[in-house]
């Protein structure tokens, strides 16, 4: 057989370094645009965190589209200046290169340091969501087929329809279901989470930007799904005031739940909510006798209870905002009292009851 | 021994291969109950062709619904029932089938030199299950089918229709074909390779194949545990998922995706080793970083075992959690970028022949790296709040699986059509059915990244009116899409008919199944070859001794740094 003879190559190809620069200065322009676009995705970010996940997107924007370009353009390139000459023989073969292990290393190396960079970066954005301020109001967003209501401190009734938000108040959004998984998706603030029966998902949000922004449902739950959608209103804190007296609750945006009445507690009555609504998981040990959540027999002399309530021994009025509330934290989950189904008056009997409780 | 090349060293069982055994002569030995590696490769293609047909159709009417903001044609309750259907159609009857079932069992055991998979009858049992879970999954329309899409989750699909309980079983049949057809291919690749070839000898198809059945046989059993559980959820009220009755919805989705985040490598590794037998075929070079080639890889089936929660970071996980799935999604970005960097540098520096399955594979490097590169804006946890179930997942998984699986199909078809047919088809039509099937493609996926971002979930027969521009431009897209199969469907139809005999080797391959007639004799190799080095050396004269003279191929003289070695 004839040997076949191996095409000498001594530079990259025609034009490589040209291609090369192309790719770069194409690549740097769609930089620039990516990484000084006020809006990457095309949304207005209408609150916290939206502006940190558009940095991490237009910082990914901007890699990923360099990667695309190199490969793109490369192979384009390569399929034009290698394609067989029209005046080749059928023996014509390629350079017989088998590998160049230089080469290899860099592009397993910089894939590698890119990744690690891009990791750290994530994970610092991320921690950026994880602590961004809520708290100040505290709003239970609670899904059904096909809608939502949302629950407000000191409303005796969910809101059904639009979920208002006052402007630049750090906000935690607690969201289940009463059925099956739906999805709380508030695009413009770029937060989402499933809301699962059972299950208590947490978001954070401060709105910066007053207006109408659109709630999504984003898992499938039915057939009413593509229609499952509210808004949100962020509007200014007195708009909100003037909202929340209309739906029949006292303007308190603060600790929530500020003020039960709780004088009027019967102990004869809490007792026997206590064991409807709360012994499946509390006995009335000692703290550290748990069942699902601590024993409260001792609530209000065990120091062990203090780091529930801002590191000072709780009041009753601590313990009813808790049970109003509800809890989720290092030592468990617990749901509101509007999850539970107490009223304010169940909880003024449940006070009354623990603290007959620790006063043996 | 006398059918082996002289000085090969072999093992006791190549005692038996004297003996052949005679081809069956009855219709239904020969073509329905064959054991016949081949015959069994051809009716999975053939049977998940016709599902593609299907499931592409429900694709049309799913575009065809969103031409109008309002839902075009169908009710809400029929669109989920057709998107679902579409969704698991297109994974467990169409490609997963068609990269196992169809192009495994009939190129690997050619191109490892072996008579047949080492259980056949094993292998025919798998494929029967095929089109029997096929039936019972698309029968399930006629009581309702499936409608929470084809991940199913819980408590929403113990509401579904009756449908969704065939649609487990069906889903669970095949499960266990594919788990049958992973031990199959372990066994025939671990065992029964010709003399000589080792495992960096083997074609990279081979190791695409090796790795894919390593996956299909361990995942699939987590499904198969979630599916009997949601079956006896549905059935008998057995409190697996519904939160009601103290079950856990949470626990569906970690066992489904403890199979499905592995399916999708399921899906691709054996069309990373499609790639890796066209482009060095037609670029006349040895591919480029082989063992980089072949490691990477084994690298992405391992790690796409700790990953399948990044599916889940909205679900409500232990929040930390979500950072070493972030991070382990990133880090398989570095042996796909190096099986794609080394793919580019196989092009360079090449003689190439742009055929059809050369157009495909190039637009599959580009196709699947732009699905690849949206994985990343997925696997960041902070973007992932704003993208999951919006339609640009959607976007990202059609790049992965259309762009990705499906391009590199019909790579794979266009490159072995000639050795399976033995005829070729029409080259002219095939580049009319690649430039339309990649412009059309990316004119219909391309608009669903940016719907996403905007503000539009997925799974919805409505959607607001500010989409409708660019969902109309899909729809279209997706017509031409489908037109393009037409061609596609036209040329093979006429390949039979008066397409040019194509010999054994119409591409110069150098790949062992290219060494024998096409299509293939009954046995494949009369004599069992043995294998000197890897196959992709155009500079050099062909590795293999002992084959049958066939198509002018050029047979090597061992040489003593070439002696072949056992591989038992």
């Amino acid at each position: 057989m004839a040997q076949r003879v191996v095409k000498p190559r001594t530079n990259l190809g025609p034009g490589f370094w040209p291609v090369t620069a192309f790719i770069v200065v194409i690549s740097a322009i769609m930089a620039y645009f990516t990484l000084t676009s006020p809006w990457p995705i095309g949304l207005v970010p209408a609150g916290e965190p939206a502006p940190a996940t558009d940095a991490l997107f237009r910082f990914l924007g901007a890699v990923g589209g360099a990667i695309f370009n190199i490969v793109t353009i490369y192979t384009i390139y390569f399929g034009i200046v290698f394609a067989k000459p029209k005046n080749a023989g059928p023996n014509d073969i390629g350079v017989q290169i088998h590998d160049a292990p230089v080469l290899e290393f860099w592009w397993t190396a910089i894939p590698t340091i890119l990744i690690v960079v891009l990791a750290i970066y994530s994970t610092k954005i991320w921690l950026d969501i994880q602590n961004t301020q809520g708290d100040v109001l505290t709003v239970e967003a609670i899904s059904y087929q096909y809608g939502y209501q949302f629950r407000y401190p000191n409303l005796a009734q969910p809101v059904s329809g639009e979920m208002h938000l006052p402007l630049n108040t750090p906000t935690t959004i607690h969201v289940t279901s009463r059925d099956v998984i739906h999805g709380f998706w508030i695009p413009e603030m770029r937060i989402k989470a499933d809301m699962v029966p059972g299950l208590i998902n947490t978001l954070r949000v401060t709105p910066t930007v007053a207006g109408r922004y659109p709630i999504i449902c984003t898992e499938f739950c039915g057939v009413g799904h593509g229609a499952m959608k509210t808004m949100l209103v962020v509007q200014s804190q007195q708009d909100f005031s003037k909202w929340f007296a209309q739906q029949g609750g006292a303007q308190s945006t603060g600790s929530g739940g500020g003020g039960i009445p709780l004088a009027s507690g019967s102990v004869a009555a809490g007792t026997a909510l206590f064991g409807q609504k709360c012994s499946a998981c509390h006995s009335t040990g000692p703290f550290t006798q748990k069942i699902v959540g601590p024993g409260l027999g001792q609530i209000f002399n065990d120091p062990a209870h203090a780091k529930l309530v801002n590191g000072t021994d709780p009041t009753t009025q601590d313990v009813a905002n808790l049970i109003k509330n509800g809890y989720q934290g290092d030592i468990g989950t617990m749901p509101s009292a509007a999850m539970n189904a107490i009223s304010n008056k169940d909880i003024a009997n449940l006070v009354a009851y623990l603290a007959s409780l620790s006063k043996k | 021994m006398a059918t082996l090349a002289p000085g090969v060293k072999t093992g006791p069982y190549h005692a038996v291969l004297d003996h052949i055994h005679p081809e069956p002569t009855s219709f239904i030995r020969k073509y329905i109950f064959s054991i016949d590696h081949k015959v069994i490769g051809y009716q999975y293609m053939i049977t998940g062709g016709l599902f593609f047909l299907i499931a592409g159709l429900l694709a049309e009417l799913i575009r065809t619904q969103l031409l109008s903001p309002n839902g075009a044609i169908v009710t809400a309750a029929t669109y989920n029932q057709i998107y679902s259907m579409h969704g698991s159609a297109m994974i467990w009857m169409v490609i997963i089938p068609l990269v196992t079932g169809g192009f495994g069992n009939f190129v690997m055991p050619l191109q490892i030199g072996a008579r047949d998979v080492a259980f056949p009858w094993l292998n025919l049992a798998a494929f029967w299950m095929f089109p029997v879970a096929g039936i019972i999954l698309f029968a399930s329309f006629l009581w309702g089918a499936p409608d929470a899409g084809w991940t199913e989750y819980p408590p929403v699909s113990l509401q579904g229709p009756p449908g969704t309980s065939m649609w487990c079983a069906a889903i669970f049949l095949i499960g266990i074909s594919s788990t049958l057809t992973g031990i199959n291919f372990i066994v025939t690749i671990y065992k029964m390779r010709a003399p000589g070839m080792t495992l960096t000898r083997m074609p990279l198809f081979v190791w695409g194949q090796f790795g894919t059945a390593g996956l299909s046989f361990i995942a699939t059993t987590a499904l198969a545990g979630a599916l009997l559980a949601l079956f006896l959820e549905r059935t008998f009220g057995v409190p697996f998922y519904d939160p009601k009755h103290g079950g856990s919805p949470i626990l569906w989705q970690h066992m489904f995706w403890f199979y499905s985040h592995p399916a999708v490598y399921i899906m691709i590794l054996p069309v990373f080793g499609i790639i890796s037998e066209v482009l060095p075929t037609f670029s006349r070079k040895p591919v480029f970083g082989y063992k980089m080639i072949a490691f990477s890889t084994v690298a992405i089936a391992l790690l796409g075992f700790s990953v399948w929660a990044h599916h889940m970071f909205t679900s409500g996980m232990v929040p930390w959690l979500q950072l070493p799935f972030m991070i382990i999604t990133m880090v398989i970005a570095v042996p796909t970028g190096i099986k794609i960097f080394s793919w580019m540098a196989t092009l360079w520096g090449g003689s190439i022949h742009w055929t059809t399955p050369m157009l495909f594979a190039t637009g599959f490097l580009i196709t699947f790296t732009c699905g690849g590169l949206t994985g990343f804006f997925l696997a960041a946890v902070p973007l992932d709040y704003h993208e999951h179930g919006t339609y640009f997942v959607v976007a990202h998984l059609h790049y992965v699986l259309y762009g990705g699986s499906v391009m590199g199909l019909f790579a794979g078809i266009y490159y072995w059509w000639p050795k399976m047919t033995g005829r070729m088809y029409n080259e002219v039509l095939g580049y009319w059915h690649f430039w339309l099937t990649f412009i059309a493609f990316n004119g219909t996926f391309m608009p669903m990244h940016w719907l996403g971002l905007l503000g539009m979930p997925r799974r919805v027969a409505l959607y607001d009116p500010q989409f409708q521009f660019w969902n109309v431009f899909a729809t279209i897209s997706s017509y031409v899409l489908a037109g393009s199969m037409l061609i596609f469907i036209y040329n093979f139809a006429m390949s039979f008919r008066t397409g040019k005999v194509a010999g054994p080797n119409p591409w110069g391959a150098r790949t062992l199944e290219w060494m024998i007639s096409s299509p293939p004799p009954y046995y494949n190799y009369k004599k069992i070859p043995a294998v000197l080095a890897t196959p992709y050396d155009f500079g050099n004269p062909l590795p293999y001794i002992g084959l049958e003279a066939a198509a002018g191929a050029e047979e090597a003289t061992p040489t003593a740094e070439s002696h072949p070695v056992p591989t038992y």
